[in-house]
């Protein structure tokens, strides 16, 4: 649905976005996650044509972003809540964006009802929590019933239940057939809907991949503590010698990318007793991070 | 090491779940399609101006100096004769300072607060942005105008003033709108350069009611009558008390003052054009 290729933008000497191309696939969920400062919000500016790339394209079904016939009939994008008009009504903020589209002014009240914000339709944007403007700023992505869905950090500013339900939509709106590429910080909360991830790092692709494949790829570590402590390094020493990822930690070595058969195997084959023989799996979190470690802007100590 | 897209996304693409909606093929814009678009573009200029208060509080007040700057004129000038057919245009020049103010913020509250980058997604074709908002400027300087004119008049008669020659009175409005419309257009032009409300606001003013002072006071006639609000103004045919001999003889008609005015509006027009396609929008 969405291509993106070699999409490249710097800022005098800084570059936000170095040579990025990844697809967004019909009827999936594809998050979008990096450090602060990696590129994201730039990516998506990009791709709904606010900014404009130094080289690259994004091209929706093989057509440009500003050569679409009815864009918000096929992309509806949301990349900061706050872009409303404080002394207008929610009702009134979207008429306008409904005029200018050319949507009939009765999806209106539907999208409001969608977002659940039917009861606050008549009351200023000013007023409204975050929370709100982020259900209002969704109707107005919702308005020409599109079949693409960009959205920039959603579920800032909602509540558990807003949360919960954000996730369920956005998942019914892929099962339908749409496209989500949604960005967003709480990798564990992109983690339970997500079908497939892009990662950037300093404006780079670090990874375009189903989710799946991700938390496979570093999964899983095994935990293996030998009966008798001395024997720990002459066990680390088979298990480098049988090729396996081994690094000691303690009393214990962590053996990665391997299986708690094929380490039990070697320990047996070298009659060395093991007090434990464990399995730990990283969680999607882990992964990324370790994934974005080296090319994080703003990392803590 | 970074990856590359795998098999299994990349094989993903382009094939809807079972069960989904048949896709609609996405089609490209033509410039018909654009063409067709403009009313629908003017008419959410039009929810966007009718829709916040301010669009009312600036009526009211143009209505308000409209009534007060001719009722105080007819109240205060004793020395001459005065009728309703000469000053009804007296607050023209109050009318124009906040209908320019007003078409600045057509432009820099949208930047400011957003809704700017809202309606660019919606219309990636820029230019209907501008034909729209220039649309919009130009009938809030002559609705303003209108309204300072009638509520001028309305003003005149309170005073107690005779209504006087009334022959005249089509074609000094004629001006006095094209004076506020002009007006409108230029600040609409500022604000699309400056993008900042504060910023365009007291930078028009301070250019408009102290700069041209200051350069009129030094520059030669010749050069002077082009400076726009000094243009501007003598659209409106108002005799300057320091003309001298020397300043009349070399006065441009109000129609080629109008053509300076407009002028320049036209420039600051086209440089916000210009800006709109080549900055990004946050």
């Amino acid at each position: 649905m969405i291509t993106v290729t070699a999409l490249r933008k710097t800022y005098d000497t800084r570059t936000a976005v170095d040579d990025l191309t990844f697809d967004v696939a019909a009827g999936r969920v594809t998050g979008f996650v990096g450090p602060n400062g990696a590129g994201k919000s730039t990516t998506m500016r990009m791709m709904v044509g606010l900014t404009r790339p130094d080289r690259g394209s994004v091209r929706y079904d093989g057509v440009p972003y500003a050569a679409l016939r009815h864009p918000a009939g096929v992309v509806g994008s949301v990349l900061d809540a706050r872009c409303m008009h404080p002394g207008r009504t929610a009702r009134n903020h979207l008429r306008a964006m409904a005029a200018l589209s050319r949507i009939p002014a009765a999806r209106v009240d539907t999208v409001l009802a969608e977002v659940g914000l039917e009861t606050a339709a008549d009351q200023r944007a000013g007023g409204f929590s975050l929370g709100m403007r982020q259900r209002l700023a969704l109707a107005g992505a919702l308005l020409g019933d599109p079949r693409v869905l960009l959205l920039d950090e959603p579920s800032n500013g909602l509540d558990p239940d807003g949360i919960r339900w954000l996730r369920a939509y956005l998942s019914d709106f892929a099962r339908r057939g749409g496209s989500v590429f949604v960005s967003s910080h709480l990798i564990g909360e992109l983690a339970m809907f997500a079908d497939d991830l892009v990662v950037v790092g300093a404006g780079k692709l670090l990874a375009a991949e189903p989710v799946a494949a991700i938390t496979a790829r570093s999964a899983v570590t095994v935990v293996v503590q030998t009966a008798v402590p001395s024997q720990q390094t002459e066990l680390a020493g088979h298990l480098a010698g049988a090729g396996l990822d081994v690094e000691a930690r303690g009393s214990q070595l962590l053996v990665r990318h391997s299986s708690r058969e094929a380490v039990s195997q070697v320990a047996f084959a070298q009659h060395i007793a093991v007090l434990e023989l464990s399995v730990t799996s990283r969680s999607l979190e882990d992964s990324l991070l370790d994934l974005t470690a080296g090319s994080a802007e703003f990392a803590s100590a | 090491m970074p990856s590359t897209a795998s098999p299994d996304l990349a094989s993903s693409q382009g094939s809807p779940p079972a069960g989904a909606a048949p896709r609609r093929p996405v089609s490209v814009r033509s410039h018909r399609d654009d063409l067709a678009a403009l009313p629908a573009v003017l008419n959410s200029e039009w929810i966007k101006l009718s829709t916040v208060r301010s669009h009312r509080a600036i009526a009211l007040l143009t209505g308000a100096i409209g009534i007060f700057a001719t009722w105080a004129t007819a109240a205060l000038v004793t020395d001459e004769v005065l009728v309703v057919a000469d000053v009804f245009v007296y607050s023209t020049f109050l009318t124009a300072v906040i209908a320019a103010i007003a078409s600045i913020l057509l432009f820099t509250s949208e930047a400011q607060h957003g809704t700017l980058a809202t309606a660019l997604t919606a219309q990636p074709a820029r230019w209907l942005l501008v034909v729209a908002k220039t649309v919009t400027a130009l009938g809030v300087g002559v609705r303003l105008g209108v309204l300072g004119m009638v509520t001028g008049f309305a003003g005149g008669l309170l005073g107690g003033l005779e209504l006087g020659d009334t022959s005249g009175m089509a074609a000094t409005a004629g001006w006095a709108l094209t004076f506020t419309a002009l007006a409108s257009v230029l600040g609409l032009g500022v604000g699309m350069v400056v993008r900042h409300s504060a910023a365009a606001i007291s930078g028009l003013l301070v250019w408009w009611l102290v700069a041209e002072n200051l350069l009129w006071a030094f520059l030669p006639e010749t050069v002077s009558r082009f400076l726009p609000f000094y243009a501007g103004g003598a659209v409106l045919g108002v005799e300057v008390d320091t003309a001298t001999p020397e300043t009349l003889a070399v006065a441009l008609t109000r129609t080629q003052d109008a053509l300076v005015f407009g002028g320049f509006a036209v420039i600051a027009l086209l440089a916000g054009t210009v800006l709109l396609y080549r900055r990004d929008t946050n």
